[in-house]
């Protein structure tokens, strides 16, 4: 065995020394250890990528995979006490303030400025300026562009003479129009909206989607979530109230099992042609021109989250009308707060790793999103990575040729362009201990919400509680500097 | 008239009416539907492609779709050694942490069912308050471990005595055996944490080593309340004439004990087997790569873009498979021994 | 460990004792020692750190973690603070239904008290020992009372007694069903012991992934079915009890091997020679059961009964994987709670809620232990 790996690293240094003479072996010997989610679309890519970058510098990548929802705590406990078995994660950022705070997370900035092969000007100024970074500095190479969309089905909406919507009421209008429709051709009815609303799942996400574009207008700073000056939760207001009843509304005109589906099941639905609109991350849209799985090549559209015409007013939580002054960001009169919900997969690097390996895993980390390995990438069906740099943007050509349709190229891409130039993008919850304020409290009272256990009210009167408690918990002040340390507030 | 008699009436004592039996062949052949539908769809959506399953529901192979090997060849060719692994962690776990809880539990049954034990409550008492203060102390107050556990048992045993005459109450073999017993009804995400902070310590994470040890401990009680009520039914005779004529009592345990309690034995090995291997919580908090077991690797499938049940379906198939195999090579023994131990009991 | 061994089996020691001689006389306390320490080590050590863990707060702060003591802030938030509707339910009007639950229990513990009060054999320890289960017992009528009363939830608590006690009824009653039916003179037995034992066999996160395969109301092999009946347009898992019930038939179909097995082979142990000449009686076989049958594996019955209880408060796969504890908490099981706070990083929380389930489980199968099986068993000997 030892003889046989030995052999084989000489030979693959000696194919590395032809090639690449530069980066020939620097790394021998070096091996990363990295922890990500299982399954083809996350570690996928990485695990294609490993041989070629191993090849070219000698390192050994040790991909090692757990479910979703243990991630975040296996990272935890693995760093907080001291056990340092995992040199690099690929993680969801929204994690990052827990894990940076605590120092456990290297600090990226000098890294990557020096880093030139990396071509930070190219990334979409959102994920650079905000999702990478926390008080200031880089502790996260983003990989993957995660923010909500609205994608719709472009034969559907042809038939029923709609545009795609711009506005809440119109999304509930064309779903409402389109429920109870033949859309594969079964011969079975299929559904106007799609939303996954299982417990412990996304729910709390497609939430805020909603809600965004009536609490924030003024830009990424502004936040969604708490009040920056005294963090007074933003849930007690005409906005939120409205995005609950918004929400459970959708569900009129959605599978019937729709509380127990997450979104990969509706992902799964919308392209199998059972749904004629959905809210979803980027992926619908390469999921689409999968032939293994997709019925809908060729009909899907994609825009940006519906906006509002009126805000609410941060004093009196009561809706004001949009203008120049209360949204200075609108289109079309339209407040719209695209949501980087989860905020796309980005790889951090421990700072408690052995140098070397710190250097290795940089290494590794840069050459997944350097453009011409991640340009490809994105690209693909399989993999859970969707475009976040603005050169995957313009290339229309590649989706066209996955049989995408010009059409709907452009709409995918034009729907991501228009969604990272907002300034008015929301940036997730990441204040430390963030899961307990979503997942546990804002995710529970949603779910019971939607299972009719609570009213309006009730719920959001559970939703300020809750987090306020957590507040107290934690430490108001601390926790009001972590947000606005997050959002870039003043 | 003597037709409907013949329907309803039994020929001999042992046999079934006609009508008896169709009810109850009726019913069996029933249940092995329910038992077998399940696997069969396990088995068939390990065949198909992912547009099988999202697009309705395809029932028979070559008639409804056509099987693909996809998932098969992304387990055991894409994955490969990363299938491999866990599998082969899942076999070594099982099977040593299966032996060892049989041996400690089998051992410790035999004991409490021949001998008297008496242990002082004082002693017990003194016992937890030293385990408390040691943790108070070494979490509170960051007193290191070692230091904290050898004061604590030095402590212990100086004390030990003195405990013992002022509580004389002590207990019986009765609750010594429920207090083993009642240590299956604590929730393993009780003692998840703990756990891992213990071996963290150690520094054995991600150890088989860890898996055995922790997977006997939670199987041990199992085994000592079956393997209890199998050797309370062997006749002592055997035990005394063989003491009588100078064997050690560890040359009776081994020597005749054991070989006579085999069904149970095997019964209960085999209960204590499944349990190990199939266990998910543990084996999430305590591997990461090295040592990570099947369970694991089945929930693992569940990702972002929904779960693989074409990939889950092969790995839940390679799992039940050799347990399958084992069983109907010990079946001789499962029909003889199963649970035989509370049957005299 | 403090553990005497009397001499009873072993002969006084002679004056010079070899080691070999010192170890047979020990051998007692060598048996049992291992088993002793193992569960020393790995359940109380486990069980005061988690006791710490419980009455503390986990921070993460620069380089580690911190841990504030706190004291019962943690038990006090979901037992009356804001989440007491997660542990406890939401509480609502009795309902007649209610009043009947309390009523009953309190009528069952009075008279089983005055039979112990008769009995003449009283203890002080088994007065304290059946004060508590009748804390217990009468506290969770009430629960169930307002739970299920107009207005009410259940909550944790609620929701995992009822997969106790239903799952273990439907296991029962089916398990014990089958090892009739397999114990008759019928071909094929080996072939059906064989086969019902298999689902046993399944990891339960397997199970639980199959079961969401199988009840999946759009594309699942139950589909068509369930659109013909008229369904299409409602799913079980919007409504709490039959998404509860979804969880619990995969739970039954899991463990009724179990049962099956163990009663099977209770049942095939029965005296024969009784059987046969209660048939020459002419007794019908419901008689035989109730005469016979029943009487000799009634001990075994108790205690399968108890193994399965025991197993059955830790469920978690099942609602974690087929509903994720919805609608709203309906499906949510204590172990689920304390697994998603733990995951959330409230480990204090999480550590709390273990800790109320280790204290229900605890007094529930310590009384069926005692007033059940114990006297069954003993009964018997």
């Amino acid at each position: 065995m030892k003889i046989r790996s030995w052999l084989a690293g000489l030979a693959m240094a000696g194919v590395a020394a032809g090639a690449m003479p530069a980066l020939a072996a620097e790394f021998d010997g070096v091996t990363v250890n990295i922890l990500t989610q299982t399954g083809p679309s996350i570690s996928g890519p990485m695990q294609a990528r490993a041989p070629e970058f191993e090849k070219q510098t000698g390192a050994k990548i040790n991909v090692i995979t757990v479910p979703f929802s243990d991630i975040y705590q296996k990272l935890l406990t693995d760093w907080s006490t001291g056990t340092n078995s995992i040199d690099a994660a690929v993680f969801a950022p929204q994690w990052m303030v827990d894990y940076a705070a605590s120092g456990f997370l290297e600090d990226l900035t000098p890294r990557m400025e020096g880093d030139e092969s990396l071509e930070q000007d190219d990334i979409a100024p959102f994920f650079r300026e905000f999702s990478q970074k926390y008080a200031g500095k880089t502790y996260m190479m983003t990989f993957d562009g995660d923010f909500h969309m609205i994608f719709y089905r472009t034969d559907v909406l042809e038939e029923l003479g709609k545009q795609p919507p711009k506005t809440w009421e119109d999304y509930l209008d064309i779903a409402q129009a389109a429920h109870g429709k033949d859309m594969n051709g079964d011969g079975q009815p299929d559904f106007g909206s799609c939303i996954g609303k299982k417990r412990n799942a996304q729910g709390y996400w497609f939430l805020t989607s909603v809600a965004g574009g009536y609490i924030q207008a003024k830009g990424t700073s502004e936040g969604v979530f708490f009040n920056t000056e005294d963090m007074t939760p933003l849930i007690d207001n005409a906005g939120f109230r409205k995005a609950l009843e918004v929400y459970k509304k959708t569900s009129e005109y959605g599978p019937p099992d729709e509380l127990n589906l997450d979104v990969a099941d509706t992902r799964v639905m919308f392209v199998a042609g059972r749904c004629a609109l959905s809210m979803d991350w980027g992926d619908i849209g390469s999921m689409s021109v999968d032939p293994s799985m997709s019925k809908v090549t060729g009909k899907v559209g994609a825009t940006i989250l519906p906006g509002s015409k009126e805000v609410i007013d941060r004093t009196t939580g009561e809706f004001v009308a949009c203008d120049a002054n209360t949204c200075p960001h609108a289109i079309d009169g339209l407040n719209h707060a695209p949501f980087a919900a989860f905020g796309g997969w980005g790889g951090g690097i421990n700072a408690n790793a052995d140098p070397k390996v710190k250097d290795a895993a940089y290494a590794f980390f840069s050459y997944l999103s350097q453009p011409a390995q991640s340009n490809q990438d994105v690209t693909k069906g399989e993999t859970g990575f969707n475009p976040y740099r603005l050169s995957q943007l313009e290339d229309v050509a590649t989706w066209e040729k996955m049989g995408m349709g010009k059409e709907n190229a452009e709409s995918y891409l034009g729907a991501i362009k228009t969604s990272l130039n907002s300034p008015n993008m929301i940036l997730d919850l990441r204040i430390p201990q963030n899961q307990r304020y979503q997942q546990v409290v804002l995710d529970t009272a949603v779910a019971r919400y939607l299972a009719g256990e609570l009213d309006v009210d009730a719920t959001v009167e559970t939703v300020v509680e809750g987090w306020n408690e957590i507040n107290e918990e934690l430490g108001v002040e601390e926790q009001l500097a972590a947000y606005k340390a997050t959002i870039g507030a003043e | 008239m003597s037709a409907m008699r013949r329907l309803i009436e039994p020929k001999s004592l042992d046999a079934m009416s006609p009508l008896g039996a169709l009810l109850v062949y009726g019913a069996l052949i029933v249940w092995s539907l329910v038992v077998l539908f399940p696997l069969y769809w396990i088995a068939i959506t390990s065949l198909k492609l992912p547009i099988h399953v999202s697009a309705g529901p395809v029932y028979l192979p070559f008639v409804d779709f056509l099987p693909d090997l996809h998932a098969w060849r992304y387990i055991f060719v894409d994955l490969g050694n990363d299938t491999l692994r866990p599998y082969l962690n899942s076999i070594v776990v099982a099977l040593v942490s299966t032996a060892l809880a049989m041996l400690i539990g089998s051992m410790a049954a035999y004991a409490l069912s021949r001998l008297e034990f008496a242990p002082r409550l004082g002693s017990i008492l003194l016992f937890i308050l030293l385990g408390a203060l040691m943790i108070v102390a070494v979490a509170g107050f960051g007193v290191p471990w070692w230091v904290a556990a050898a004061v604590a048992l030095a402590l212990f045993l100086l004390l030990m005595r003195a405990a013992g005459r002022t509580m004389r109450a002590s207990l019986g073999n009765g609750d010594i055996l429920f207090w083993i017993i009642s240590q299956r009804i604590l929730p393993p995400v009780v003692a998840a944490l703990p756990i891992y902070v213990m071996f963290q310590t150690l520094g054995m994470l991600d150890t088989r080593t860890a898996l055995i040890a922790t997977y006997t401990t939670v199987n041990l009680p199992i085994v000592v309340w079956l393997m209890y009520d199998f050797f309370v039914t062997i006749p002592k005779d055997l035990e005394e004439s063989a003491s009588l004529d100078g064997a050690s009592r560890f040359a009776i345990f081994f020597g005749i004990v054991l070989p006579l309690a085999r069904p149970g034995l095997v019964a209960t090995g085999l209960l204590v087997l499944i349990l190990a291997w199939n266990e998910y919580l543990l084996a999430l908090f305590l591997s990461s790569a090295n040592a990570q077991t099947m369970p694991v690797l089945v929930a693992a499938q569940n990702a972002t873009r929904g779960p693989q049940w074409w990939y889950m379906s092969v790995l839940i198939l390679l799992m039940i498979l050799p347990v399958i195999f084992l069983t109907l090579l010990l079946q001789r023994f499962i029909a003889k021994g199963m649970l035989l131990g509370a049957v005299k009991g | 460990m403090a553990v005497t061994s009397a001499a009873h089996v072993t002969a006084a020691p002679p004056e010079r004792e070899s080691l070999h001689d010192w170890l047979d006389r020990q051998a007692g306390r060598l048996f049992i020692l291992p088993a002793v320490i193992l569960i020393l080590g790995f359940s109380i050590f486990p069980l005061i750190a988690s006791a710490y863990l419980a009455l503390s707060r986990f921070k993460l702060a620069p380089g580690g973690y911190t841990l504030t003591f706190i004291g019962w802030f943690n038990f006090k938030k979901m037992l009356t603070g804001s989440q007491q509707f997660h542990l406890l339910g939401t509480f609502g009007a009795i309902t007649l239904v209610g009043w009947v639950t309390i009523l009953g229990t309190v009528a069952l513990v009075v008279w089983g008290m005055l039979r112990y009060v008769r009995s003449g054999r009283a203890t002080v320890v088994g007065w304290i020992g059946r004060l508590i289960m009748i804390a217990t017992a009468l506290a969770l009528a009430v629960l169930f009372a307002v739970n299920l009363g107009e207005g009410g939830q259940l909550g944790t608590i609620a929701t995992t007694m009822f997969y106790v006690v239903g799952g273990v009824a439907v296991q029962f009653a089916i398990g014990l069903g089958l090892a009739l039916l397999c114990a008759k003179p019928i071909r094929g037995r080996s072939f059906f012991r064989v086969l019902f034992f298999v689902p046993l066999m399944v990891t339960p996160v397997g199970i639980a992934y199959t079961f969401r395969m199988l009840a999946d109301t759009a594309v699942g092999p139950f589909a068509p079915l369930w659109h013909w009946l008229g369904f299409a347009q409602t799913s079980w898992s919007a409504d709490a009890w039959t998404a509860r019930f979804v969880v619990l038939i995969g739970d039954s179909w899991q463990w009724i091997p179990f049962i099956f097995i163990v009663l099977l082979a209770a049942i095939e142990s029965q005296p024969r020679d009784e059987v046969e000449a209660a048939q020459l009686d002419g007794a019908s076989g419901w008689q035989i059961f109730r005469d016979i049958t029943w009487p000799s594996i009634a001990p075994v019955a108790a205690t399968v009964v108890l193994i399965r209880a025991i197993e059955a408060f830790k469920i978690i796969d099942l609602p974690n994987v087929l509903t994720n504890g919805g609608p709203g908490i309906a499906t949510e099981s204590l172990t689920l709670h304390a697994f998603s706070e733990w995951r959330a990083l409230n480990l204090g929380g999480s550590a709390a809620v273990a800790y109320i389930l280790l204290f229900l489980s605890t007094i529930t199968c310590v009384s069926f232990f005692n007033f059940l099986v114990k006297p069954m068993r003993e009964g018997r000997a």
